[in-house]
C-alpha cells in the first residue's frame, strides 16, 4: 500500500466511512508497519485535538473560528467545558454504567482483581543483607512491610517508608511500624535520611520520642539506653520525664532508661549507610553467584540437558547465547538487551521487552520426556500469552510453554489440527501465580512433561504449582522442538490468528531444557543452588 | 511473616497514605483527559459513540479512585479501564458490531500509545495558530466537518461541491495542519 493511499484509508477509518475491504486492508497495513501505525497515530491525535479544540471553542463558533489564545487559558480550557463534564458524567453514569454486569463476566472480575491492591502496608523492604528474621520467613526486596512488631535476628535492611524517609537498620533490632511517619524501635541501630517532605518523622523508643525536623540521624536503642545523633539538619528529642531538647547536626545525646541524659557528639561512622548496605550485599550476592556458577558448572555435564543457555556471558555486542550443555545449540540473541542478572551482576541476563526480542535456537531430537526451566523477573504480563519458550508457529509433537496475562502458566503439545469439533491440544494451566506484587522478583519457573508417566508439573520456586494427567485423547508418542524461540513465538502468520508477536516483558537469566522429566526434588535442588 | 491480606477498594480515609485524595484524581484526571480519549478514539476510529465510552471511562475511574495509588502510573490504570470500557460497549452493542481491529493490533496499540509523547498542550497551542493560517474556505470545511458534526453532504449541498470532492479536501487540509503543527513545534513558532 503506498502512503498516500494509507493515509486516505485512514482518514476514511476517523471519518467512520470506510468499506470493510478497505478496513481489512487497512488492519493487516497496521499490524505488520510501524511506519503506518505512526501515521494512524499522528492522524489520530490531529482530529482528537481538533474536536477538543472544536469544543472548547463551541461557545465562540458562528461561522469562522476564532483561534484561542495561546496562554492563559491553556489550563482552563480543559477545566471549565471537561472538569464538571468528568464529574457530573461520573455522578450521572454510575448507576447506569457500573451497574452490575448480568453475567459477572470473566472479563469484569479480572480487571476488577487487577484494580485491587494487592497488599497493604507504609513502607517497603528495598534492600537488605543477610537479613534473618526471628519467624524464619523471608521478605524480598519490593516486599511491603509487614504490619506488627518485627524482629530482624541479623543482618541489614533499608526501608523506604511511603513518605519518603529511608531508614537502614542493623540487626538485632526489634521494631514496629505505624505509619509512614511513626515507628518505634524497642532495639537496634537504624540511620534515617528524613527528606523535607517527610519532615516531622517520629520514632518513640522506652526513653523517649524523636521528632525530625528534616535531616537524617542515628539511633542506637539498646536495653540500657537510647543514643540519638544527629548526622545533618536538626531533631527534637523528647526523653521521658525531661523536657524537649533541640539537637543539631553533630550533635548526640543519650539518654538511660533509668532517667539522666549525656551530651555527646556525633559519630556519623557508627551507623551504616546506604553505601555501606549496597557493598556488603554486593558481597553477598558475589558469593551466592559464585557458589551458584559451582552448581552451574557441574550442571554443564549433566549429559540429560538438551541445551543450557546460562545466560553468562557479559559483553553486549555479543549476540550470541552459548549453549554450554555441549550440544552447540548456541541461540541467536534478536532485539533482546543485557540486563542485570538475579545477582546483581550487569548485563548477566537478557530483557525481552524491547519489541521483537527472542532468542532464535533450533533443538533437534525427538523426546518422551521434557523439562524446561528458567529464572524469569517479570515486568508485567500486558500480552495474553507471554512466551517463555515457543516452537515455530504450532506443529504437530510441538510444545508450547508461556504465562497467561492473569499469571497461570501455560503448557501444550500439539496433538492434531483442530476442527470444529476436537480441540488441538490439552492445555496444562498451573494455578495463578503470578501477581503485580511480584513484578520485578526473580522466580525460577519450570515444567516437566513426562508421556511415560502421563503428566505434566508446574514447579515454581523449586515446588509445585500443579500437576495434571495428560487425557488419553491428547497424549502424543513424541514431542519435538526443532527451530524455536526463547523469549517469544516466531511465524505468527499460520494457523491462529489469536498468537502473535508476544515477547515476554521482562528478564531471563538461565533457561535450561532436559530431555528427560527431572523430578520434584532435582527442580527443588536446582532452586536452592540458583537463587540469589 | 505474613504479609496482610488486601484490604477492600473503595475510597479510604485520608490516613492511608497511598490512596490519592480526591483532588488529586481529579487533577489527574483533567491532564489525562486527552490521552483517554486518544487511547479510545485508536480503538475506536470514526465511532462517534467513542466520547460516550470517554465519559463512561471517566466514571469508572472516578468511581474505582479509592483503589488508585499514588506514586503509581496514572496512566496505565486509566487505559486498562478504558479498554475494559471499550469491550464492555462492544459487548453491549454486539448487535450493530462495527468495523473492530482485531486483538493482536489492539494489544499493539495498548504498548505503543501510552509511550508517545504527552504533551498535548503545545501540540493544541500550535494546532490553534495553524488553524489561523488557513484559507477561509478550507477554515469553513474544518468547522463544519468538527465544530458542527453534521454529515458532509449536508455541506456539500450548502457549497455546491460533491461529498467526494470534499473528502479530498478534507484530508488535504489534514495534511496541511498536521505539517504545519510540526513545523510549529519545531520552530516554536506558534508559541508566544
Amino acid at each position: 500500500m503506498k502512503p498516500q493511499e494509507r493515509s486516505e484509508l485512514i482518514d476514511a477509518l476517523l471519518d467512520g466511512a470506510i468499506s470493510e475491504a478497505d478496513f481489512l486492508r487497512l488492519e493487516a497495513e497496521l499490524h505488520v508497519d510501524e511506519k503506518a501505525r505512526r501515521d494512524y497515530y499522528e492522524r489520530l491525535e490531529l482530529t482528537t485535538l481538533l474536536e477538543i479544540q472544536a469544543e472548547a471553542e463551541a461557545a465562540d463558533l458562528e461561522e469562522r473560528i476564532v483561534p484561542m489564545p495561546a496562554t492563559g487559558r491553556r489550563t482552563a480550557w480543559f477545566a471549565t467545558a471537561g472538569i464538571a463534564a468528568v464529574i457530573l458524567g461520573a455522578i450521572a453514569l454510575l448507576s447506569v454504567v457500573w451497574a452490575p454486569d448480568p453475567a459477572g463476566g470473566p472479563l469484569a472480575a479480572k480487571i476488577d482483581s487487577r484494580l485491587e491492591p494487592s497488599a497493604t502496608g507504609f513502607a517497603v523492604l528495598t534492600n537488605q543483607a543477610d537479613a534473618v528474621w526471628d519467624s524464619g520467613g523471608a521478605l524480598t526486596e519490593g516486599d511491603l512491610m509487614p504490619q506488627g512488631d518485627l524482629h530482624l535476628t541479623s543482618g541489614v535492611i533499608q526501608v523506604e517508608f511511603f513518605s519518603g524517609v529511608t531508614v537502614i537498620l542493623e540487626g538485632e533490632a526489634d521494631f514496629t511500624i505505624h505509619s509512614p511517619m511513626e515507628m518505634s524501635v524497642r532495639r537496634g541501630k537504624l540511620r534515617a535520611r528524613v527528606p523535607a517532605p517527610a519532615k516531622g518523622f517520629r520514632i518513640r523508643t522506652a526513653e523517649g520520642e524523636l521528632v525530625d525536623l528534616g535531616t537524617e540521624f542515628g539511633l542506637d536503642v539498646t536495653e540500657q539506653h537510647s543514643e540519638v545523633h544527629v548526622l545533618d539538619g536538626e531533631v527534637e528529642w523528647s526523653p521521658k520525664s525531661e523536657a524537649m531538647r533541640r539537637l543539631a547536626k553533630g550533635k548526640a545525646i543519650r539518654s538511660g532508661n533509668g532517667g539522666g541524659t549525656v551530651e555527646l557528639s556525633a559519630q556519623p561512622g557508627a551507623f551504616i549507610d546506604a553505601t555501606g548496605l549496597e557493598e556488603k550485599r554486593a558481597a553477598v550476592r558475589a558469593s551466592r553467584r559464585s557458589a551458584w556458577l559451582t552448581h552451574s558448572r557441574e550442571l554443564r555435564r549433566d549429559s540429560r540437558l538438551l541445551a543450557y543457555y546460562p545466560f553468562d556471558q557479559p559483553a553486549h555486542w555479543n549476540r550470541t547465547l552459548t549453549d554450554e550443555s555441549g550440544s552447540r545449540l548456541d541461540g541467536a540473541i534478536v532485539a533482546a538487551q543485557r540486563s542485570t542478572d538475579r545477582f546483581g551482576f550487569p548485563a548477566g541476563a537478557l530483557d525481552f521487552s524491547p519489541t521483537g526480542s527472542r532468542v532464535r535456537v533450533n533443538v533437534p531430537g525427538e523426546h518422551r520426556s521434557l523439562t524446561f526451566l528458567c529464572w524469569v523477573r517479570i515486568d508485567s504480563l500486558d500480552r495474553w500469552y507471554n512466551s517463555l519458550f515457543l516452537t515455530d508457529g504450532h506443529e504437530l509433537g510441538e510444545p508450547h510453554w508461556q504465562i497467561m496475562d492473569d499469571g497461570r502458566l501455560f503448557f501444550s503439545v500439539k496433538k492434531r489440527d483442530a476442527t470444529k469439533k476436537q480441540k488441538d491440544k490439552q492445555v496444562f494451566y498451573s494455578p495463578a501465580f503470578w501477581t503485580p506484587a511480584l513484578s520485578g522478583r526473580w522466580l525460577q519457573i519450570a515444567t516437566t512433561l513426562d508421556l511415560d508417566a502421563r503428566k505434566v508439573t508446574h514447579y515454581l520456586n523449586g515446588k509445585i504449582l500443579s500437576e495434571e494427567a495428560i487425557e488419553d485423547e491428547y497424549l502424543v508418542e513424541i514431542v519435538r522442538i526443532g527451530p524455536a524461540s526463547i523469549g517469544n513465538w516466531s511465524d505468527p502468520s499460520r494457523d491462529d490468528p489469536h498468537f502473535a508477536v508476544r515477547n515476554f516483558n521482562g528478564s531471563m537469566d538461565e533457561f535450561a531444557i532436559f530431555g528427560t522429566a527431572l523430578s520434584a526434588t532435582e527442580i527443588a535442588e536446582l532452586y536452592e543452588n540458583g537463587k540469589p | 511473616m505474613e504479609i496482610p491480606d488486601s484490604e477492600n477498594g473503595g475510597p479510604r480515609g485520608p490516613s492511608a497514605p497511598d490512596v490519592a485524595p480526591d483532588s488529586e484524581i481529579v487533577a489527574l484526571l483533567t491532564d489525562h483527559q486527552v490521552a483517554i480519549r486518544l487511547y479510545v478514539h485508536s480503538l475506536m476510529p470514526g465511532d462517534s459513540s467513542a466520547l460516550d465510552v470517554v465519559q463512561q471511562t471517566n466514571a469508572t475511574l472516578w468511581q474505582k479512585r479509592g483503589d488508585f495509588e499514588l506514586g503509581t502510573n496514572f496512566k496505565a490504570w486509566a487505559f486498562s479501564i478504558a479498554r475494559y470500557e471499550v469491550l464492555n460497549y462492544r459487548k453491549r452493542q454486539a448487535r450493530d458490531a462495527r468495523l473492530v481491529f482485531n486483538e493482536d493490533l489492539e494489544n499493539v496499540i495498548a504498548e505503543e500509545l501510552p509511550n508517545r509523547s504527552g504533551d498535548f498542550d503545545s501540540r493544541r497551542e500550535a494546532l490553534a495558530a495553524c488553524l489561523a493560517k488557513l484559507k477561509d474556505s478550507d477554515r469553513n470545511l474544518i468547522v463544519h466537518r468538527y465544530f458542527k458534526r453534521a454529515p458532509l453532504a449536508e455541506y456539500a449541498e450548502q457549497v455546491g461541491r460533491s461529498v467526494g470532492g470534499l473528502k479530498v479536501t478534507l484530508h488535504r487540509i489534514r495534511n496541511a495542519l498536521q505539517k504545519c503543527i510540526q513545523q510549529n513545534l519545531l520552530t516554536g513558532e506558534a508559541r508566544p
